[in-house]
């Protein structure tokens, strides 16, 4: 189960799998997002490359305006998975915890 | 456990709902299954977007090994393609020359304590293992 929406203040909230199946929804969603966004993922159980990939895209494509993702409530796992691939040095994250 | 999975991401679910099962049965330490998750979906992933020349079911089949657990992914009638030899992804490169894609091998690399391919008879056979380090135990 995958859901993303927006939160009361603009932020965008993901929670469940954002796997390989998934990631076009997410894909659907975020690019209707046009400028500077917080991406909530406290709810968020798990993400494959599939996602990495939605985020990655949607990332680049705001950069180009000088806007950006923000990636807030990352929890350990998922933080673990951003480093591996490296996006640690491209987004602004903030693990669960920090 | 031994399963086969129609070639169709929709199959992704099933394949989480029959992990869970096989941990809980089994015992085995939930600690590894986001690594045993990610490598899982990866390599089905991999077969199912590139080995598009075949029909046949993808055989996934996991056992208990010591303090771990070892999962293969068997696809017939298929081209060599070792995923060993691949994963090659420079996650220092700056945002401009990043690109969606590639990432999958490359994270079943890293999540894997051992990795293993066999090809035969145009049957494509990859098994990892992953562990729980004895720092967790």
């Amino acid at each position: 189960m995958f859901d993303i929406d927006f939160n009361d203040s603009g932020a965008v909230v993901v929670s469940g799998r954002l796997d390989a199946a998934q990631a076009p929804k997410a894909q659907a969603f975020l690019d209707r997002v046009l400028d500077e966004c917080i991406v909530d993922m406290a709810a968020l159980e798990y993400i494959s490359s599939a996602g990495l990939g939605v985020l990655l895209k949607t990332h680049k494509r705001l950069m180009v305006n000088a806007s950006e993702l923000k990636l807030i409530n990352v929890n350990s796992h998922i933080n673990d998975i951003f480093r591996y691939s490296g996006f640690d040095k491209l987004f602004i994250i903030e693990t669960a915890s920090s | 456990m031994r399963n086969k999975y129609k070639r169709s991401f929709e199959e992704i679910r099933k394949i989480v709902e029959d992990t869970g099962q096989f941990f809980a049965q089994e015992n085995i330490d939930e600690s590894l299954r986001m690594k045993v998750d990610l490598s899982l979906e990866e390599l089905f992933v991999n077969m199912v977007t590139y080995n598009t020349e075949t029909i046949c079911e993808i055989l996934i089949e996991m056992q208990s090994i010591d303090k771990g657990i070892e999962v293969s992914l068997t696809d017939h009638d298929v081209d060599r393609f070792d995923p060993t030899a691949s994963g090659q992804v420079d996650v220092d490169a700056p945002l401009v020359d990043r690109k969606p894609g590639g990432l999958g091998l490359y994270l079943v690399l890293k999540m894997a304590d051992s990795i293993n391919y066999q090809y035969h008879g145009r049957t494509s056979k990859i098994t990892f293992t992953n562990k729980v380090v004895e720092a967790d135990v």
